[in-house]
């Protein structure tokens, strides 16, 4: 049988939803167990009340990844147990030498080509402030070792902003800026 | 993206801006990347020279 309710003020839904069938309509506090449904173009979303916890995801019984009420994304992923993980804001690995090129990037909407082994790494979306944690590698070339350097000069701090970062291949016996073919960048914020 | 954007550095230098495919235009990120106040050419990949042995001697042409 189906019943067609018409209209909604007025209309209160038992707790525990009508009936339990595949159409049932759920109650507004209760707690129902899905199973073997599909969500179409769902928004999923906690209570807005003080008793609304985290967004949960178990995997056999055991929490895979939570959203908590600070909007920390945690996941466990072979780390051992549910944790806070630190997002990369923005990476690129390019090529310094002959033409030079991104290969790949993330939040990156350009590279600055300053001169010999001198480079400005562009965030395409600006970072929340400029205390994040960056690391550069430089790779060895022509059998001439090099490393990475991340820019940052007291009296001059617009090497390292929340919209740029200024990095640095060098070679290791000299520390002479020197171009290299394979340079990566991480931000971590 | 087969463009560069070039713009002249304080030092007498040029340098030069290497788009990602980060579905902004040329001249969004030339907007966006190229200091404030700089004057700047938008030019063909091909117009860098790919000989870098003399990076840093090269100029910024109007």
């Amino acid at each position: 049988m189906t019943t067609i309710i018409d209209g909604t003020a007025g209309v209160t839904f038992p707790a525990g939803g009508v009936g339990n069938t595949a159409s049932a309509v759920v109650g507004l506090t209760d707690t129902q167990t899905l199973t073997n449904k599909t969500l179409t173009s769902p928004t999923i979303s906690l209570l807005s009340s003080a008793s609304a916890t985290a967004l949960t995801l178990q995997s056999a019984g055991t929490n895979g990844v939570i959203i908590d009420t600070s909007q920390n994304l945690q996941f466990n992923s072979g780390y051992g147990s549910v944790a806070t993980a630190y997002g990369c804001r923005a990476w690129v690995n390019f090529n310094g030498t002959g033409t030079v090129a991104i290969r790949a990037s993330g939040n990156v909407s350009s590279i600055t080509d300053n001169g010999t082994g001198d480079y400005t790494v562009n965030f395409t979306t600006a970072l929340s402030d400029a205390n994040y944690v960056a690391s550069a590698n430089a790779s060895r070339l022509n059998d001439r070792n090099t490393f990475g350097n991340i820019g940052y000069q007291s009296t001059y701090a617009g090497n390292r902003t929340t919209t740029i970062l200024r990095v640095y291949s060098m070679t290791t016996d000299g520390f002479t800026l020197t171009d290299t073919d394979m340079f990566d960048v991480i931000v971590i914020r | 993206m087969n463009k560069r954007i070039i713009y002249p550095t304080d030092d007498g230098g040029v340098a030069i801006i290497i788009p990602s495919d980060c579905g902004l235009t040329i001249e969004q990120i030339a907007a966006k990347d190229v200091p404030t106040g700089k004057p700047y050419k938008i030019v063909d990949i091909a117009d860098i020279p790919s000989d870098r042995t003399f990076r840093n001697a090269w100029e910024y042409q109007e």
